[in-house]
């Protein structure tokens, strides 16, 4: 049975499968060597790869690549294309040309053989080519035009929307030409950039230009308005996913614009990354070859397709936009039982932990309160033993420890130091009173005499305690440590319930709206009626007999009995679910008892050395000890945690009171009578003879009790406590599956309280006793 | 030899509703006497024997034992108690314990004695009343007349100045009331103080230094052993009349 329950459980514990992401990049065979440098897609989609020693290459699917026979053997850096033509350059002034109808190749060399950096097609068909010491040439028709205009840093790229140009050069400048390159003028760029070159320089369409730095620096151009167009104004993308920078903080060297906000940027050391916001959230991705791969030039045939080449012939080649694959994510279909169990277990699972977690402690605390209550319940000490034999004990208290009290609150400010203080001066006095005691009984020893300790004379007894009566009714009325005495409190009582302005009927809600009030309503008639009792007091113990034959024992009344019998008719009488609300809402008892754990534990941790705040937003200082820190979070993290635990255990408290009490009843007379016969006190015997045979007869319907506390935890749910209960409304909420949720929140429960009784039975086997009671057999 | 033990001065039980139970007895106890109670049922025999130890408080009446009242109210009722022992009818042996932890339990917890002292006393009383066999067991697995030696072992193990007797044998078969009266017998010859409430009329006759006749809250008549064969009153010669019909 035990092994079904915990199988049940470990169903719980399967941990997820394994997740992660793939490079959407694959491996194209090129079947060259040589290191490839640039690439362009023509109209067609196929791409041209140019590279070392002028190599050419191209593919109309990306993963089977041809060799072009190539008119030159220098190496070719730059390349671009239109409808019309393709072209590249590179070392020495080179330029290789095809149109888009021919296979063949033709080479042509500037006339000055300066290293070409960059080249472009303009809308007219014009080839302009950029290089290094300001140089700029226009191919038109065969003929060359040098259209350099004087300066001497190296222009590295350059790119043409129709008849607009844009150059990317040195010291962070940025050219640009509105009649086909003919004329150039310096546009406006971001101050601060005259130490980074700009690499690469395109436009996307009319509307868009980006630009980047070598320092891995984005720039990015926008049509302002209708006056300004693009590539007049440069701004610097702030990178929202490099925190705010400006800066990738890399080497990048290539990048290629996919679209308006779409862009690729590459580097060396294998550095890959889209962005699909306009350079906001830039996301490197996987590749599937080494760290150290350096990125010569991506090509993209659309949005999605496309290559990227670099050194030793390598290709790769994507269908997505390079962005990494998601692999063992399974897309789940709640529809399907396992996949939706696979989905909420993880849930259900922590629901199941905090619901055995506020169970523990309920029973624990509803048990400890179930058996004092009962001890109270059958005390048979009554108001008549107390001034008869206790005389002492009742005046200390009266006229010792409630005027230490009370003046000792107001003179050190609040109550509860008051209180504290007043213990104290007790202990103290109480001891001093003892050593007395004792010194009498050993005087009278060795007088022969028995002696029990001092003994208030039988005369004065009488008048003791009329005078007790009297001061319980008037109190201490005079000077600022004013204790007011029954009359005083039960007055003020009346008059804070007339102050309420309620009307009739409505005085029965007045407990709520003044409970200060309520207190001393009852406090003042309790101490009206104890004080008139204590007046008339002639010697005798007299009951009192009214007219109709109604009979009242004011000495038999037993005050334990009647205050646990109060906090029993309230527990009882009003619901669970309203007390949780009350308890946590109303009376906040989480955030109070939360606050003075956290209080406690802040003062261990300073006591052990801490130097920090002991928690801060729910985290712990780093140097607290793992212990302290642990035990906090455990008990005291969660504020509806422990007003559902101190809810739960005073309701159940009350219920197992009764069923305690009920065992302790059903112990013979005798077993009571044979305890104090041998000189066991009450709760002597109590403890050591009627509890441990009356707790086994109570433990089936303590089991009972305690089956009813777990599925009553499910009402902590509406405290916001995520047991097992909300968990299941949380599922519900998410994946709409109300008949599997609720089946397999009916499921943890049974579990939970069948472990419960299977743990009671072991207990009641354990602690049976040979030859005592009928538990079946003969 | 004759100092007085317990003495009883008009000691009186009157409970709620006008049952008279106890009208006035008195009487003395010198220490080392034992003093048998008899009468029939309903005269107040048991009532005057939990007066003593005050498990029922008298309404009138003074109880002294050792020369000083113990039934007032600020007397130490338990410190009292621990002084006087008392056998029940039922043997209310403590059911949860075994027989050496009944014994132990009053002089660990009232007495304060370590364990060791403790279990050594309990071997010599179970010695005195032959149960030392037994000494591991449950309660619940002796029988009648075992579980009484074992009550009388406790109430010996507190070295009480009186032991109390509440119909030690009523509810033990022929077969097993032996064995009780024997223990008791051999209490009496190492001389015990004892008060023995019991309808054993011949076990009365040859223990008791005294009897004492109760009938209806009374004393009926009161003497030394020998008033079993010559009763003075009517009312006992009755009473021991009808008891030898049944034999």
């Amino acid at each position: 049975m035990i092994i079904i329950s915990s199988a049940i459980i470990f169903i719980f514990l399967t941990p997820i499968l394994g997740e992660g992401y793939e490079s959407s990049w694959s491996i194209a065979d090129s079947g060259v060597e040589s290191d490839l440098l640039t690439a362009t897609t023509d109209s067609d989609g196929i791409i041209w790869v140019f590279g070392e020693g002028g190599i050419i290459l191209n593919s109309s699917d990306m993963q089977t690549w041809e060799s072009s026979e190539s008119p030159t053997t220098s190496d070719l850096w730059t390349s671009d294309s239109n409808d019309n033509i393709i072209v590249a350059a590179g070392s020495a002034g080179t330029v290789v040309l095809k149109s888009a109808e021919s296979n063949t190749w033709t080479s042509y060399t500037t006339p000055t053989a300066t290293d070409l950096l960059g080249v472009a097609i303009t809308g007219e068909g014009a080839v302009v080519a950029v290089g290094g010491n300001g140089a700029i040439w226009i191919l038109e028709n065969g003929n060359w035009l040098d259209r350099t205009f004087g300066l001497s840093i190296d222009f590295n790229d350059v790119d043409f929307e129709g008849e607009r140009g844009l150059i990317a050069a040195e010291e962070g400048r940025i050219f640009g030409s509105e009649d086909g390159g003919l004329n150039w003028e310096e546009r406006d760029t971001p101050g601060g950039l005259t130490d980074s070159t700009i690499i690469s320089i395109d436009y996307y369409m009319a509307n868009r230009g980006y630009a980047i730095t070598s320092e891995g620096q984005i720039l990015k151009s926008t049509q302002e308005g209708l006056t300004t167009a693009v590539g007049y104004n440069w701004l610097l993308v702030e990178i929202e996913s490099e925190g705010r920078n400006t800066t990738l903080q890399r080497q990048i060297s290539s990048m290629e614009v996919l679209g308006t906000t779409k862009f690729i940027v590459a580097g060396p050391s294998g550095y890959i990354a889209l962005s699909k916001d306009g350079g906001n959230i830039i996301n490197p991705q996987l590749l599937p070859v080494p760290n150290d791969f350096s990125i010569n030039d991506i090509a993209m045939r659309d949005a999605f397709r496309g290559v990227i080449i670099g050194e030793e012939g390598t290709i790769l080649w994507t269908e997505n936009a390079g962005e990494d694959l998601a692999v063992g994510f399974e897309i789940i279909d709640l529809t399907q039982f396992n996949e939706f169990v696979d989905f909420s277990k993880d849930n259900l699972w922590q629901g199941l932990k905090a619901t055995v977690k506020i169970v523990g402690f309920g029973i624990l605390l509803g048990f400890f309160i179930g058996v004092t209550l009962a001890m109270c319940k059958t005390a048979p000490t009554t108001l008549k033993q107390i001034i008869e034999g206790n005389l002492g004990r009742a005046l200390y208290f009266f006229w010792v420890f409630i005027p230490v009290y009370s003046i000792g609150g107001k003179v050190l400010g609040n109550l509860s130091s008051g209180l504290f203080f007043a213990l104290i001066v007790t202990l103290i006095s109480w001891l001093a009173i003892q050593k007395y005691n004792k010194r009498v009984i050993a005087e009278a020893f060795i007088e022969n005499r028995q002696s029990s300790g001092y003994q208030i004379p039988e005369k004065y007894r009488i008048n003791l305690i009329r005078t007790l009566g009297v001061s319980i009714l008037v109190g201490l009325p005079f000077s600022e440590f004013v204790i007011n005495g029954g009359f005083v409190t039960f007055w003020q009582s009346i008059s804070d319930f007339r102050s309420l302005d309620l009307t009739g009927i409505e005085y029965i809600f007045a407990p709520v709206g003044d409970p200060d009030a309520f207190f001393n309503f009852l406090l003042g008639i309790a101490l009206i009626y104890l004080g008139m009792l204590f007046i008339t007091f002639k010697g005798k113990f007299k009951k009192h007999e009214f007219s109709y034959g109604f009979k009242l024992n004011p000495w038999g009344i037993r005050p334990l009995a009647s205050i646990a019998t109060l906090y029993t008719d309230f527990f009882r009488n009003t619901p669970l679910i309203v007390q949780f609300m009350f308890v946590h809402f109303g009376l906040q008892i989480g955030k109070h008892i939360q606050g003075a754990g956290t209080d406690l534990f802040t003062e261990l941790y300073i006591l052990s050395g801490g130097a920090d705040l002991f928690i801060e937003y729910g985290i712990y200082a780093t140097d607290a000890p793992a212990l302290i820190s642990k035990t906090h979070e455990f008990v005291f993290s969660d504020r509806a945690f422990l007003s559902a635990i101190f809810a739960l255990g005073l309701n159940s408290g009350a219920y197992q009171c009764e069923t305690i009490r009920g065992a302790i009843a059903a112990i013979p007379s005798g077993q009571m009578e044979a305890g104090r016969s041998i000189g066991l006190t009450y709760m002597g015997t109590m403890n050591q003879v009627v509890l441990p045979q009356a707790i086994r007869i109570c433990i089936p319907p303590l089991g009972n009790e305690m089956v009813n506390l777990v599925l009553n935890s499910s009402l902590a749910m509406v405290i916001a406590y995520t047991e097992l209960t909300r968990q299941g409304k949380l599922i519900i909420a998410i994946t709409f599956q109300i008949f599997w949720t609720w089946g397999m929140v009916m499921v943890s429960y049974f579990v939970v309280t069948w472990t419960l009784a299977l743990i009671l039975r072991w207990l009641e086997d354990k602690t049976r006793i040979p030859g005592l009671g009928i538990s079946g057999g003969a | 030899m004759s100092e007085v033990v317990l003495s009883i001065a008009d000691l009186e039980k009157m409970y709620a509703g006008g049952v008279h139970a106890v009208r006035g007895v008195s009487f003395d106890v010198n220490r080392g006497e034992s003093v048998a109670i008899i009468g029939s049922s309903g005269s107040g025999k048991s009532t005057v024997l939990r007066c003593i130890n005050r498990l029922i408080e008298p309404t009138a009446g003074v109880v002294k034992l050792g020369g000083e009242q113990i039934n007032t109210p600020y007397a130490d009722v338990n410190d009292i108690r621990s002084r006087i022992g008392m056998v029940f009818q039922s043997f209310e042996l403590f059911a949860h314990l075994r027989v050496l932890e009944n014994i132990t339990l009053g002089l660990r917890k009232v007495r304060g004695m370590s364990v060791e002292d403790a279990n050594e006393i309990a071997h010599q009383v179970l010695g005195r009343v032959d149960m030392l066999d037994r000494i591991h067991a449950y309660p619940g697995n002796l029988s009648g007349g075992q579980m009484q030696r074992v009550a009388i072992a406790r109430a010996l193990a507190m070295k009480p100045e009186v032991i109390l007797f509440d119909e030690p044998t009523s509810a033990l078969d022929p077969e097993l009331i032996g064995s009780v009266l024997q223990t008791i017998r051999g209490l009496a010859d190492e001389g015990m103080t004892m008060i023995i409430v019991t309808h054993e009329i011949n076990f009365a006759r040859d223990v008791a230094d005294r009897i004492i006749y109760m009938d209806e809250g009374l004393v009926a008549e009161e003497g030394p052993s020998s008033i079993i064969q010559n009763p003075k009153s009517e009312r006992m010669q009755k009473f021991l009349s009808s008891i030898n019909e049944e034999h």
